[in-house]
């Protein structure tokens, strides 16, 4: 992704910022952690307050591959030593949700199957995939979860709407929950299409 | 000749300003986020040797100042207003080699720095009443304060007050009703005591319906099983008196069995039957308005079933009953929260079972789960098994305590947050202090802070304790529902 969409990405995610940022229940519980993937993967937001982040800067090559599986497994490692986990002695954190979006498909595909599953050990109250764009492929992100969601245009309005209701989502994680229950998501808006 | 010279010498300061503007503008300086009415201090910000700090543009409309101590600046002060904002640092040359020779100004040189200052979460909430609208709605909070007249030589007996209040994460949703509920009862016939405490899940649509019924229907259950105690007493006096403590132990044991687990087993049974009623009703054409309500949020909300997941809830339940050799206190405890019987006087606090959590926040057991009820199933491998029935059933003979204490974890995460801290003393005294004294809270005058009187009969104890149930702390705002017999 580059050019425009990556700037209405950029967009997105800084309103997400603001309105979970005049949420209170959100400006007290919620961390965001942000890992970019095309030749390379970074994590260029570690797992941080929404009080304290700042907008991290996205530099995206002009082409190569993209490595899904590298940063699925990149993801994994940073879930276990950034997320709490309850001990008698340390209350644990809310349980994490995994957006992961795309505007190709993974290069690294046998990375990225045995990534699936250490994605599958591991526990999140939901995982969303977004296919943005043309280009996406859906097949792939199905084997992630089974809340693949698709969007046509890559312009700011369909990203402002998304990061919108990601936000939404986002708030509905600070809910208690019964063991190896999943939340349901709120209707998506109507840009974002589901992917059956 | 002098003329080359001179542009020469323009070129040069030329170049000195563009390459002093880069530098400035490449430094990594950042200032972190701040939070409106939380005092601030950002990083030291080292000043560029040659240069100095003519001024900050942009502080004084967020309230804050900048220091100079020594080759550093920082900025500091508690701000105003909340949002997102950009600071600017103006430097000078310290020396400045054109100005005598142009008899202009120094150049000045900025650098824009964006700064986010962050709204106070308090300022935030906003307390929106539970909409009628939502099926099965109950008030967002409630109390009571049940009175015990001492006995007929005079002795006081203990009373029990309660409190529960819907959470201000939920006071932002009309659509999010209080989900904690509490039932108490005394009988004044036989001095049992009877209390309830229940926490419907956040993320089940009807759990505020699914504490209810379990509060009620445990409390209407043992009510009746105890309203002929005499059996269950005989042998809580041969228990007490027993050599053989174990075979004593266990003939208590079977009947609290059939009074504390059938209790919940009903409830379950009650809230079972509610959802089934309720799924029917929602396939059927709207015969009143209550089934219209139901209708209505369930196609908003874009329900198609509705099933006794929709109803889960934890729940507390207590009955106990003073001998003449002291108190007896039986529980039965599904879920979170806290249930402990605490002696100031003694130092000693009892855990009336184990909190059932998970290893993220929020995580627990409902009463709902047909797992709860199932004492034959076997361990699945690698995964830790939930607690048999019998396991959850708890009872102890104690001589005396200053208060049993029922809550859901609205009230217990925020002053315990863990199992070791539920597991110490000086947390159960802290607790005991804070609602005399108030919550430890920075933001609000001691003398502000509510406080809850537990003298013996007073009444007003109940509105206090309502009030209490207020208390600060960053990033718990549940549900909060409190018992306390005393």
């Amino acid at each position: 992704m580059k050019g425009e969409p990556i700037e209405s990405v950029k967009v997105g995610i800084e309103a997400m910022f603001s309105a979970l940022r005049t949420n209170p229940y959100a400006l007290d519980t919620v961390s965001m952690s942000i890992i970019t993937y095309d030749r390379e993967v970074k994590q260029i937001l570690p797992l941080t307050p929404i009080d304290q982040i700042q907008m991290p800067e996205i530099t995206v090559p002009e082409s190569g591959p993209t490595l899904t599986g590298a940063a699925l497994e990149m993801l994994c490692k940073k879930v276990d030593s950034e997320v709490q986990k309850g001990t008698p002695g340390q209350k644990g954190d809310w349980m994490p949700i995994l957006f992961v979006m795309t505007d190709g498909k993974p290069s690294d595909i046998k990375v990225y199957k045995e990534a699936l599953s250490k994605i599958k050990q591991r526990q999140f109250t939901n995982i969303v995939a977004l296919a943005a764009g043309p280009k996406a492929e859906t097949e792939e992100l199905r084997l992630l979860t089974d809340k693949v969601f698709q969007i046509d245009t890559m312009d700011s309005t369909a990203f402002m709407k998304f990061f919108k209701w990601v936000s939404g989502i986002i708030q509905e994680g600070g809910k208690s929950m019964g063991a190896a229950e999943d939340i349901a998501l709120p209707p998506p808006p109507d840009e974002v299409n589901v992917v059956i | 000749m002098l003329s080359d010279g001179w542009e020469r010498y323009q070129q040069h300061l030329m170049n000195q300003r563009k390459s002093t503007e880069e530098d400035i503008n490449a430094r990594p300086w950042k200032l972190p986020n701040a939070t409106k009415g939380k005092e601030y201090r950002s990083e030291d910000i080292p000043i560029p040797s040659g240069m100095k700090i003519v001024g900050i543009k942009g502080l004084d409309e967020v309230g804050l100042k900048w220091e100079q101590p020594g080759d550093s600046i920082s900025i500091s002060g508690k701000p105003t207003r909340a949002g997102d904002f950009t600071i600017t640092i103006q430097f000078q040359y310290t020396k400045y080699e054109g100005k005598e020779l142009e008899g202009r100004p120094r150049p000045l040189f900025e650098r824009k720095i964006p700064f986010c200052v962050n709204p106070n979460s308090r300022d935030l909430w906003k307390n929106v009443p539970t909409s009628r609208d939502v099926p099965y709605y109950k008030e967002d909070h409630v109390c009571e304060y049940v009175k015990v007249e001492a006995g007929a030589d005079g002795t006081p007996r203990k009373n029990i007050v309660a409190a529960s209040k819907r959470g201000r994460s939920h006071a932002q949703d009309a659509e999010q009703p209080r989900d904690d509920h509490f039932q108490l009862f005394h009988s004044n016939d036989n001095e049992w005591y009877i209390i309830a405490v229940a926490d419907g899940a956040g993320s089940a649509e009807f759990s505020h319906k699914g504490s209810e019924i379990a509060c009620r229907t445990v409390v209407d259950y043992c009510r009746g099983k105890l309203m002929n105690a005499s059996d269950l007493e005989a042998k809580i006096r041969d228990y007490h008196s027993a050599e053989n403590e174990e075979s004593a132990r266990k003939i208590v044991g079977d009947v609290l069995y059939d009074i504390l687990c059938r209790a919940a087993r009903s409830a379950y049974n009650a809230i079972a039957e509610e959802a089934k009623r309720a799924d029917a009703e929602l396939k059927a054409e709207p015969k009143d308005s209550d089934a219209t309500r139901l209708h209505t949020f369930c196609k908003k909300k874009a329900i198609r079933d509705i099933a006794i997941r929709d109803f889960a809830t934890t729940l507390l339940l207590a009955i106990c009953k003073k001998f003449d050799f002291g108190w007896f206190v039986a529980s039965f405890w599904v879920g979170d929260g806290a249930m402990c019987i605490y002696n100031k006087e003694a130092q000693t606090f009892k855990l009336l079972g184990t909190p059932d959590e998970g290893e993220f926040s929020g995580q627990t057991r409902f009463l709902t789960m047909p797992e709860i009820f199932d004492d034959k199933r076997e361990n699945k491998a690698g995964r830790k098994s939930p607690p048999l029935l019998y396991e959850r059933l708890r009872f102890e003979i104690v001589e005396d305590f200053t208060a049993l204490m029922m809550m859901t974890d609205g009230v217990s995460d925020p002053h315990f947050g863990t199992d070791a801290n539920l597991n110490n003393i000086n947390k159960w005294n802290e607790f005991w202090n804070a609602l005399q004294e108030g919550c430890p809270d920075d933001e609000t005058p001691d003398d502000e802070k509510p406080k809850v009187e537990l003298t013996d009969g007073s009444e007003a104890s109940k509105d206090q304790l309502l009030h209490w149930l207020d208390f600060w702390q960053t990033g718990e705002h549940d549900d909060r529902t409190i018992a306390i017999l005393y």
